[in-house]
């Protein structure tokens, strides 16, 4: 608030579609690496496809590993969208207005990229429609809906439609101004996506409405989704360390600190690529640093509530799994590179103001909280099945291979191409949030002060 | 008769305010005319006419459809397929609790989604009289109106102080 | 950008300062003494029963202690959290919590119910080692009496931050009735307000200090809650593994805390006239957190009911049967339908959210649901005690009881007695402190406008930092 411009609306439109309305120079050769990246990954996995997960580091007894962590993972980033669109919308906080779609866009990619991992871990993903779709006439098999993996696709499914169609009612006021500032082809293809917009009162009141009612619609899906990822695991009584009933909300507030963390990361590179330095301030991510401490330290107490209650039980399985997730090599390596990335150097920095308002610092700093919610997931999931089988002793371990890594690159890729590939077309910041800002907030003179004031209907 | 569509341009809110005050004294009904803004303003800023909406009937209509699938479709489910897994009763209400919820959710958000755009009066295929300055900052006033009031109409958005009157038939 | 007339408030201020400072000193006769007997006499009826119960069923009766554990849990929900109103706005800083966070910080005061019970409760607690063998603990290898040490420090410390943090945010309204009041007011706020003239130094001081305080008082109050959970109703039945608990134990705590500050806010509200300071928006603002926290209950609920339901071995099976379908059942049907499902209904609409009578009736609602659900999760603790049973890896189904313990008299007094003193307590610190936050209530109408926006008025809201 403090740092915040005036600007006109001729302004606002010029920077913030100069990536729209005119191709940044860096704009073809970041996508021209990120596509070679990209067609490696999918050759890769075609080839997967075509020699069977043998290719892969899994066996028994570890037949989730690297796939379903970055399922995982990529389902906890798309929970930025929510938590930063929804919940600061209901709380009317001002400085969302910059990362709102941002965030948006994330959660529709990231989960977009997490459906492909289950898929890719069935070996053969065809086969899914099986269990999935009731479409299975003539055999008189169902769909389990009493099984977890059942209720994912749902979930996820569920998600992704609402994030989109929040998205695109978000989006449709900003494409009447593409629509406006284009001509041609590009200007008919606007027109059509933007319905015809016009912004009478009566538009403009259906759209303030519609935030906050498809908010308060979509945080409930927020919740449900990563619960439901959690669930796939902790129903299961047979595997050590999954069977816990904190594990849905330890999932759930996990995913807020490494999401928001992704939409910081996103920041700086919006920041810094499109120059949006008038709209994307020190001030917000100092914003968004306080509210990640809160969210971090919320999840620290979680990890250190499950890892209490683990031990709490003093059965011999579970006691053992724990001394080789965290004291044997190489998981005690993962487990303090979990910890120290995780919580203890970003919030570390965060606690500094000098550091909450230093934009490299932001940068690294959220990618480090990423790293370590990324070897959480890993920690989760690899060493319970691990030790699985407790009487026949097949405690083997697992590595991914690097069929494994490659795909985990190509996820990266796939998401930041995408990414780049909206905004090149889209605005990734949403102009008329930032016009509304303008006009939704004033100054006044307390003596010699001036304070920025907000202005609420 | 024919009808005409007019737009004037105003660079501030209060012109424009002052615009809709002088199309009512010149006996134009409310529902014909409107402000198009590039930004979205508190309602009531120009004096305009609050919109009534209902928007909050979809999403109950929606959450309604998706649970009497959700239901349908997870208790047919199991009861043509009666396999026991893991213990559970063929009918296992908390697990269709879960997909009842999603499902429910889903549906309240696709309808909600229809009525922001029923209720949007989008899509809006006669975008009428337009100019693309108004997401620029001006502000516009529309006006849909008999030929014969097209005098009329000028006098008004003039003594506003309108920078600039548009006009078409249709 | 719309122009905001600078305005003198000095006449606003001072007719705050008039019209709330009175209020600390209405007579004591009529209808107030009457309330203020009727609490008194129900705060020793309180103290006799305590007494009472401690030396007619003793320590050694597990059993015993079911319910009067409940109401010790319940306080730490209802006077214990119900501070939070005004940390977490505090912290999130939001401008609706300045008329409410007074009388949410006033129930630090009785914390004093809490404190007193708490004590007892720690010598009926088994010790870590029962029979010469470890009992299941979150202290592990600790020490024997580890828990109760560290949980009479936890709960007193509690007490004392709370005492700190109300102190700390009345220092400017002390001053003022230092300035505005004779005879003993004076003489105490003059005492107690350490000299406090408002000059800039004393105010960033000041708001460093209630930050701290309210931080330091938000861990405690956690840190109680994960130890008396666990402690005095997880540990006390073999086999009961559920990390969740604390954190569900502290969530409910939070939604009972929202609905007795709500029932407060109403009640001083109506009978104090003070329509002026406490307005529509505080209330919104609330029934928005009380919706959250309703929500909370189902969450963490069904989080664990679940993992439960869905590992079907006998570990499982035994605490569904001891937390939902046992002999507590009708108990934890009536939790289920006052805690969620029918707060929660009538919650959603919106006409309920701006009418103080009827968030009251949704408060109250949700307070019944907070007793019952602690009857269901201490009683059955306490019952299913034994030195025997504790060492079992869990507690085989057909020797769970088949029927629940009635309180008796003596717990009804207890409970009645120890909500009276709390409530005492509040009533005899209005006597000095504004109900409202007099500084909160200038810095209102300092940082708060309405403004002429062309043909609309609209409010806006001062954002300092």
């Amino acid at each position: 608030m403090q740092q915040r411009r005036q600007l006109d609306e001729k302004q606002i439109n010029r920077e913030l579609l100069n990536g729209n309305l005119a191709t940044p120079k860096w704009y073809y050769p970041v996508m021209g690496v990120l596509g070679v990246g990209v067609l490696i990954g999918f050759a890769t996995i075609l080839y997967m496809f075509n020699r069977g997960l043998g290719v892969t580091g899994l066996a028994r007894p570890v037949y989730w590993g690297l796939f379903i962590t970055t399922f995982v993972f990529w389902v906890g980033i798309s929970h930025a969208g929510i938590m930063i669109s929804a919940i600061l919308r209901l709380t009317q906080a001002e400085w969302r207005r910059p990362v709102t779609r941002a965030a948006e866009l994330l959660t529709v990619f990231s989960l977009l990229t997490a459906l492909f991992f289950p898929l890719m871990h069935a070996g053969r993903p065809w086969r899914i429609a099986y269990w999935l779709i009731p479409y299975d006439w003539a055999r008189g098999i169902w769909p389990n809906v009493r099984s977890p993996l059942f209720w994912d696709p749902i979930a996820i499914g569920t998600y992704l439609t609402g994030s989109t169609l929040f998205l695109f009612v978000a989006l449709i006021p900003d494409l009447a101004i593409l629509r406006d500032r284009t001509t041609g082809i590009k200007k008919t293809i606007y027109s059509m996506l933007a319905l015809g917009w016009r912004g009478n009162p009566r538009q403009w009141q259906l759209q303030v409405v519609a935030g906050i009612l498809l908010s308060a619609l979509m945080l409930p899906i927020f919740v449900s989704v990563h619960s439901i990822v959690s669930w796939d695991f902790a129903v299961t009584p047979a595997v050590e360390g999954w069977h816990s009933t904190i594990f849905a909300p330890y999932f759930v507030i996990g995913a807020v600190h490494s999401g928001v963390s992704a939409v910081v990361t996103m920041m700086c590179l919006m920041r810094w690529l499109w120059k949006w330095n008038n709209y994307i301030r020190p001030e917000h991510f100092d914003a968004l640093a306080r509210l990640l401490i809160i969210v971090a330290t919320a999840w620290l107490a979680f990890t250190f509530l499950e890892l209490i209650f683990s031990l709490y039980g003093r059965d011999a399985p579970e006691i053992a799994l724990r001394e080789l997730q965290i004291f044997t090599w190489p998981w005690n390596l993962i487990f303090i590179t979990f910890l120290l990335t995780g919580y203890v150097i970003p919030v570390g920095c965060w606690l500094f103001k000098s550091c909450r308002n230093n934009i490299a610092i932001m940068f690294w700093t959220s990618i480090l909280v990423n790293v370590g919610m990324w070897l959480e997931r890993f920690l989760i999931i690899v060493p319970g099945l691990a030790r699985k089988q407790v009487f026949v002793y097949t405690w083997e371990g697992y590595w991914p291979s690097p069929v494994e890594w490659v795909i985990l690159v190509w996820s990266f890729a796939w998401v930041s191409f995408l990414m780049l590939l909206f905004a090149r077309f889209f605005p990734l910041v949403p102009l008329f949030e930032a016009k509304e800002s303008q006009v939704f907030t004033t100054e006044m003179k307390v003596g010699r002060a001036t304070v920025p004031m907000v202005i609420r209907e | 008769m024919s009808k005409i569509s007019m737009l004037g341009l105003y660079d501030n809110p209060d012109s424009a305010a002052d615009a809709l005050d002088a199309l009512s004294e010149a006996g134009f009904d409310s529902n014909n005319f409107d402000v198009l803004t590039g930004t979205p303003y508190p309602e009531g800023a120009f004096g305009e006419h609050v919109p009534q909406h209902r928007l909050f009937r979809f999403p109950l209509f929606g959450a309604i459809v998706g649970l009497t699938l959700s239901v349908f479709l997870t208790s047919t489910t199991q009861i043509v397929y009666p396999l026991v897994t893991g213990g559970k009763p063929i009918l296992s209400i908390f697990a269709m609790l879960v997909i009842m919820y999603e499902m429910t959710m889903l549906s309240a958000v696709i309808t909600t989604v229809i009525g922001i755009l029923f209720e949007s009066r989008l899509p809006n295929i006669s975008m009428n009289v337009y100019d693309t300055r108004i997401t620029e900052g001006l502000i516009g006033v529309s006006l849909v109106c008999t030929s014969d009031k097209k005098e009329t109409a000028e006098r008004a958005f003039n003594g506003s102080g309108a920078m600039e009157i548009k006009s078409s038939g249709r | 950008m719309i122009e905001v007339p600078v305005t003198n408030n000095t006449e606003k201020f001072n007719s705050a300062t008039n019209s709330l400072v009175p209020t600390t000193k209405e007579s004591l006769s009529g209808k107030f003494k009457l309330i203020f007997g009727i609490f008194g006499v129900l705060s020793v009826i309180g103290i006799i029963s305590l007494i009472l119960k401690i030396t007619t069923v003793g320590f050694e009766t597990k059993s015993g202690w079911g319910y009067y554990a409940a109401i010790v849990s319940l306080l730490l929900g209802v006077f214990g959290t119900a501070p939070m109103v005004a940390i977490a706005p505090t912290i999130a800083k939001a401008d609706w919590h300045r008329p409410v966070s007074r009388i949410a910080t006033m129930f630090t005061l009785a914390g004093i119910s809490t404190s007193i019970l708490a004590i007892p409760l720690i010598f009926a607690l088994p010790p870590l080692v029962v029979d010469g063998i470890r009992r299941r603990s979150i202290w592990f290898d600790a020490n024997i009496y580890t828990p109760h040490v560290f949980f009479g420090i936890a709960v007193i410390g509690l007490f004392f931050i709370g005492l700190a943090l109300l102190w700390v945010t009345s220092i400017p309204d002390l001053s003022i009735m230092r300035d505005h009041s004779s005879g003993w007011r004076q003489r105490l706020g003059k005492s107690l307000s350490r000299g406090f003239i408002g000059t800039e130094r004393q105010w960033i001081s000041l708001r460093a200090r209630i930050g701290m305080m309210g931080t330091f008082y938000f861990m405690f109050l956690i840190f109680v809650h994960i130890i008396y959970s666990i402690c005095f109703s997880l540990e006390l039945v073999a086999g009961w593994k559920d990390a969740i608990y604390p954190m569900y134990h502290a969530a409910t705590g939070i939604q009972s805390g929202v609905a007795t500050v709500i029932i407060g806010l109403f009640l001083f509200r109506k009978y104090w006239n003070l329509e002026d300071h406490i307005g529509i928006d505080q209330f919104w603002a609330l029934s928005k957190l009380m919706f959250a926290t309703t929500i909370f209950w189902f969450y963490f609920f069904i989080c664990a009911f679940m993992i439960f339901w869905y590992g079907k071995s006998a570990i499982n099976e035994m605490t569904i049967a001891i937390l939902v379908n046992g002999p507590y059942m009708p108990i934890f049907i009536g939790t289920l339908l006052l805690s969620f499902i029918v707060p929660w209904w009538i919650i959603i609409w919106n006409p309920v959210r701006y009418s103080p009578a009827m968030l009251s009736v949704v408060a109250a609602i949700v307070l019944i649901g907070s007793i019952l659900d602690r009857i269901r999760l201490y009683v059955i603790s306490w019952q299913v005690y034994s030195d025997e049973m504790i060492h079992k890896r869990y507690i085989p189904l057909d020797e769970i009881p088949e029927n629940m313990i009635a309180p008796n008299l003596l717990d009804i007094g207890i409970f009645i007695g120890f909500i009276s003193l709390g409530i005492f307590a509040i009533l005899l610190t209005t006597r000095l402190i504004p109900v409202v936050s007099i500084w909160e209530r200038h810095q209102s109408i300092l940082l708060t406008r309405h403004i002429k926006f062309h043909r609309t008025e609209v409010y806006a809201v001062g954002k300092p930092d």
